[in-house]
């Protein structure tokens, strides 16, 4: 009951636009639809099209090629006297406007559980709009009411449909005999390809079977995706076609890459000599208190300069000597090892600096 | 005073991780010089590979070796600087290396790979990403997005590293 409540709830929501949309949609849909069961054996299931009718094929297909859709909405298609009256007058006016309000409504209270087992004219004009509901679903993005009614019809429908559908998706375009169906599936197989450890493709029109082959084609589809998924990795590539220059641009930005570290990491050996670095505490401590005793790290390197700077002044000219080096070691030593100590208890070390702490909870933010 | 609650970082993030580590070897070089004669050339180039290498490293060591590329770094690496060291350890080395390409070779497959697409670039983008010799085209793609997307990582948290440490 729930269902119907629901379902009816929906359906009133629609507008009139939204139903003309939706109807022309639909036809174009039908259409297709039409034409595809037409071609598979019709009548093994009882969701094909023309058992739903219950019209022979041929007067079917009068119905689709009376020319156009818009004539479809607007009136409804001439259809044949022999046809039992409820179903298809429903189906036709359903035709018309498949949405129509007491369509759902019976939807909802005549279950879709159908199947293959019973055909009451109920149902039968019930399960052309799973169909509809089902296909518009897959492709219609305005009405977005519909996807809420097929899922609850959705898991109710049964294979063939959901079968059908996902064939049509494929194929909407092209409207071809019977190499359709074997070029869907050998599509849909292919993509499946993509996630399956094993390979079920079934060789396209006018390409070789080869074992050898097969799996060559299922490979190099996989790196075609992987190239896709580089392609968005790397700025700017998306707009080159062609796997030889993609490849280059991708070769390209690794190198562009290696060549910034190289030349931040320089940038940092250079900077490095004034400043220490203790801001490891901002990143694993999850608390305020460890930030403060950033400050502390921030405060003792700004002394340290002056102290190196007039140890260099005084003792080194210039040159890289190691006796040169032994001397202002020695001579520093207890300087330095005052400002060592202070460093590492800096976990320990509590101070309030304002600008200091925000300053490292800027780097932090950053990072 | 105004309570300030930075946004907290995943912990276990890729940056996370390679910021701590990259931080700490960081922290280590600059303890290790005492002093100064720090702005001479050389010691700046010396201290800039040390940096280099320990920007690899962290990284190599933040992703594990979950990825062929990290675990080809880490091998460099490691055997780099014992190279020099003595024939005995590096003959050693040398023989567990080939093992270790051999085992990376028999897992390439050798069924149809297509090596006709881009050949050229191929062995260039091998050349690259470490640890690429020994992959076929579609495993080496993997690594390659992988790589770029840690080196990205890399270059971010260095650059605001840098750029908040200079004046």
């Amino acid at each position: 009951m729930e269902l119907n409540a629901g379902t009816g709830g929906n359906g009133s929501h629609k507008t009139a636009s939204e139903r003309d949309e939706v109807a022309a949609l639909e036809s174009l849909q039908f259409t297709d639809e039409i034409r595809r069961l037409m071609s598979a054996p019709g009548g093994d299931n009882a969701s094909s099209f023309t058992a739903l009718l219950e019209l022979p094929a041929p007067q079917a297909v009068q119905l689709i090629q009376s020319p156009d859709s818009a004539k479809l909405i607007a009136a409804p298609a001439p259809a044949p006297a022999p046809a039992p009256a409820p179903n298809v007058d429903d189906f036709r006016g359903s035709f018309q406007f498949p949405f129509n309000c007491g369509l759902i409504d019976r939807a909802a209270r005549f279950s879709v559980f159908a199947g293959d087992g019973n055909i009451n004219g109920n149902n039968k004009s019930n399960s052309p709009e799973p169909t509809s509901y089902n296909s518009s679903a897959s492709l219609q993005k305005p009405v977005k009411s519909e996807p809420a009614e097929t899922e609850s019809s959705q898991p109710l429908v049964s294979d063939p449909t959901v079968e059908n559908r996902s064939v049509k998706r494929k194929d909407r375009e092209k409207v071809k005999g019977s190499s359709k169906k074997s070029k869907t599936s050998a599509k849909e197989s292919s993509d499946d390809a993509e996630k399956l450890p094993y390979v079920h493709v079934r060789a396209r029109r006018g390409q070789a079977t080869d074992s050898h082959s097969l799996a060559e084609r299922a490979r190099r589809e996989k790196i075609n995706a992987r190239m896709k998924l580089l392609q968005d990795l790397v700025p700017g590539c998306s707009k080159i076609s062609g796997t030889a220059l993609v490849l280059d641009e991708i070769i390209n930005h690794v190198q562009s890459l290696q060549r910034q570290v190289e030349f931040l990491s320089m940038r940092l050996a250079a900077v490095n000599p004034r400043i220490d670095f203790n801001l490891d505490s901002v990143f694993t401590a999850e608390s305020g208190s460890l930030m403060d005793s950033n400050f502390s790290g921030m405060v003792i390197p700004m002394m340290w300069p002056e102290v190196q700077l007039n140890g260099n002044r005084q003792q080194y000219p210039q040159q890289l000597h190691l006796d040169a080096f032994q001397q202002p070691v020695s001579g520093r030593e207890e300087v330095c090892n005052s400002y060592i100590t202070p460093e590492n208890s800096l976990l320990s070390y509590d101070s309030s600096g304002n600008s200091a702490s925000l300053h490292s909870n800027q780097l932090k933010m950053e990072l | 005073m105004n309570k300030y609650n930075p946004p907290r970082m995943n912990p276990s993030s890729l940056r996370s991780r390679f910021a701590t580590r990259f931080l700490r070897s960081l922290s280590e070089i600059n303890a290790q010089k005492p002093t100064a004669s720090s702005s001479s050339p050389t010691e700046i180039f010396r201290r800039y590979r040390r940096i280099k290498v320990a920007a690899d490293k962290s990284m190599a060591y933040s992703v594990r070796s979950r990825r062929t590329w990290s675990r080809a770094m880490l091998w460099k690496l490691r055997t780099r600087p014992c190279g020099r060291r003595s024939v005995k350890t590096s003959t050693i080395v040398r023989k567990t290396r080939h093992e270790k390409q051999n085992k990376n070779t028999t897992t390439a497959t050798t069924t149809g790979e297509d090596g006709v697409v881009s050949g050229v670039e191929a062995d260039e983008l091998r050349e690259l990403v470490p640890g690429g010799e020994a992959m076929d085209l579609y495993n080496l793609l993997d690594e390659t997005a992988h790589y770029i997307k840690c080196l990205t990582t890399q270059v971010q948290v260095m650059k605001k590293i840098a750029d908040f440490y200079s004046p």
